[in-house]
């Protein structure tokens, strides 16, 4: 009795240091950054003053020449994705160790895909348009190498996850390794790589608004040239289309999805 | 006549510390008809995967039609693959690909890689895997993609992908032991009944002893990686069964 009533004391003990601990860190961390829920409150008269003056209501006469400019940013998602997914796929048949040919590949590919994955497209994007320029080129390139860095990972990951024991069924038939590799593996392997591909379509979508931005080109250099001309009518605009293209990307991948899987 | 199968002296350590197999020999002959039993972890499977080298053994050798398995270079383990069958319990289909294409993945190893690789077989390939999903009664769900069918009609394309290596041996571990029973009888009649036809030599682990008793020309029983029992089905007395399976339990309550 006495060793189970001292369990007890123990994890209310834990429970409060870890209370007392979370609230120490959120008072330090606002005074940190001078944070005062008078002046969150203060700033809601001029949010609404810039959402409701500025903002709305939308200029939709300026739809049409933004029409282009998000169709840039669908074109360069599109590109990514697919360029991503074709590298990333070789790469990622290197990376698995169900498939790799030798560990030492596995560790190196798995290294050089982590720092590409763990390089935002932003960062990406800042160092491009040091080379290239602003405009469409470096945000597909950027988007390109956000799409290897994720999807290798992932297509690695699903390559690991496949049944051992079809694969062994192979080898007991005498295949080769290509043979075992599209005939055993890639079968399995088809629905995540359908999949992972239009997940990552969806994330470079939303990606391209924000490497636009920097000098990606698409809409989010339009909503950025927007905003520093002071046409907030036509940003507002353009945030409606980069909705509008998100949501329905969104709705048609998982449509796809459901279909192929 | 000149054994097809001459096992030596064969040992498995795992990289674990597990012996699954400990010095163990015997030869097999064409033509028989050998079950395997023994309860879990006794080696059974471990025994069957050093024959077509997909486990390598730790020591010892494995002679197939007078060739050293183990000591082949790895092209010619492929080789020796092409005429050794393997029946798995869990089938191991390709779930996404049809019946017809999984029968002819026991061509790969006559196909070159390219070919192989896109699925391209050659006509005289997809006849005979024809003809053989025939006589296993599966003609009808040729195209029918794998994991469409019911475990005993899965099995009997796992048997057909086997047979279409035009193998000299049948390797099959646990065939029935995921079906019910009158799927049970049926994979062992086709198995039996084939092997006889086409004069193939096979090797089956089995759980069931009345279903080894049945079917079996030659027993072998093995206990902690070891052959314990090695003759005809007629020689297998109670007594062995009991010390394979380790049945024997110590008296409910001690006379002392």
């Amino acid at each position: 009795m006495g060793e189970i009533k001292d369990i007890r004391k123990t994890k209310r003990l834990q429970t409060i240091v870890i209370l007392v601990f979370v609230c120490g860190l959120t008072v330090w961390s606002a005074i940190g950054t001078d944070f005062s829920f008078y002046e969150v409150f203060s700033g809601i008269g001029l949010i609404s003053n810039f959402v409701f003056l500025d903002l709305l209501p939308p200029d939709v006469s300026a739809s049409n020449s933004l029409l282009d400019a998000i169709l840039e940013t669908l074109y360069m998602g599109f590109v990514g994705m697919v360029i991503g997914a074709g590298i990333a796929l070789v790469l990622s048949f290197l990376a698995a160790s169900t498939t790799t040919p030798h560990p030492v590949i596995q560790v190196v590919v798995r290294a050089f895909t982590s720092i590409i994955r763990n390089i935002p497209g932003l960062i990406w994007a800042l160092i491009l348009v040091a080379s290239y320029g602003i405009g469409v080129t470096v945000g597909t390139l950027s988007l390109i190498l956000g799409s290897i860095g994720f999807l290798t990972r992932v297509f690695a990951d699903t390559l690991e996850e496949i049944d051992t024991g079809k694969i062994e069924a192979l080898h007991a038939t005498g295949s080769n390794y290509f043979q075992i590799l599209a005939q055993g593996v890639f079968p399995q392997f088809l629905p995540g790589f359908v999949a992972w591909s239009l997940y990552n379509l969806e994330l470079n979508i939303r990606a391209s608004t924000i490497i636009g931005m920097v000098g990606g080109g698409g809409i989010g250099f339009a909503i950025q040239k927007g905003i520093k001309l002071f046409q907030y009518k036509e940003v507002s605009m353009a945030i409606i289309l980069v909705l509008i293209l998100i949501l329905s990307t969104e709705f048609l991948t998982s449509k796809i999805r459901e279909r192929i899987i | 006549m000149e054994p097809v199968l001459k096992i030596e002296h064969l040992t498995k350590v795992y990289p674990d510390g597990t012996v699954a197999l400990s010095n163990t020999s015997f030869d097999v002959h064409p033509g028989e008809f050998v079950v395997v039993i023994g309860s879990s972890g006794a080696g059974k499977s471990t025994l069957l995967r050093c024959i077509n080298l997909l486990v390598e053994p730790t020591e010892g050798d494995v002679i197939f039609k007078g060739e050293k398995v183990n000591q082949s270079k790895s092209k010619q383990v492929k080789h020796i693959r092409r005429e050794i069958g393997m029946v798995f319990q869990n089938f191991n289909l390709i779930d996404r690909l049809s019946v017809l294409n999984n029968v002819l993945h026991g061509r790969l190893g006559y196909t070159n890689t390219i070919k192989g690789s896109l699925g391209i077989f050659n006509k005289k390939d997809i006849k005979e895997a024809e003809a053989i999903l025939e006589r296993v009664g599966l003609k009808q769900q040729k195209y029918k993609r794998a994991d469409e069918l019911s475990g005993g009609q899965m099995q009997r394309v796992g048997i057909s992908r086997a047979l279409a290596q035009m193998p000299r041996l049948i390797l099959a571990d646990e065939p029935i032991a995921s079906l019910d029973p009158a799927s049970s009888k049926n994979i062992m009649d086709h198995i039996y009944n084939i092997c006889q036809e086409d004069q193939l030599t096979a090797i089956v682990n089995l759980h069931q002893v009345d279903v080894a008793l049945k079917y079996a020309t030659r027993i072998i029983g093995m206990q902690h990686g070891q052959i314990i029992f090695d003759g005809h089905p007629s020689q297998l007395s109670d007594k062995v069964i009991d010390e394979i399976y380790d049945t024997k339990k110590p008296p409910l309550v001690n006379a002392q």
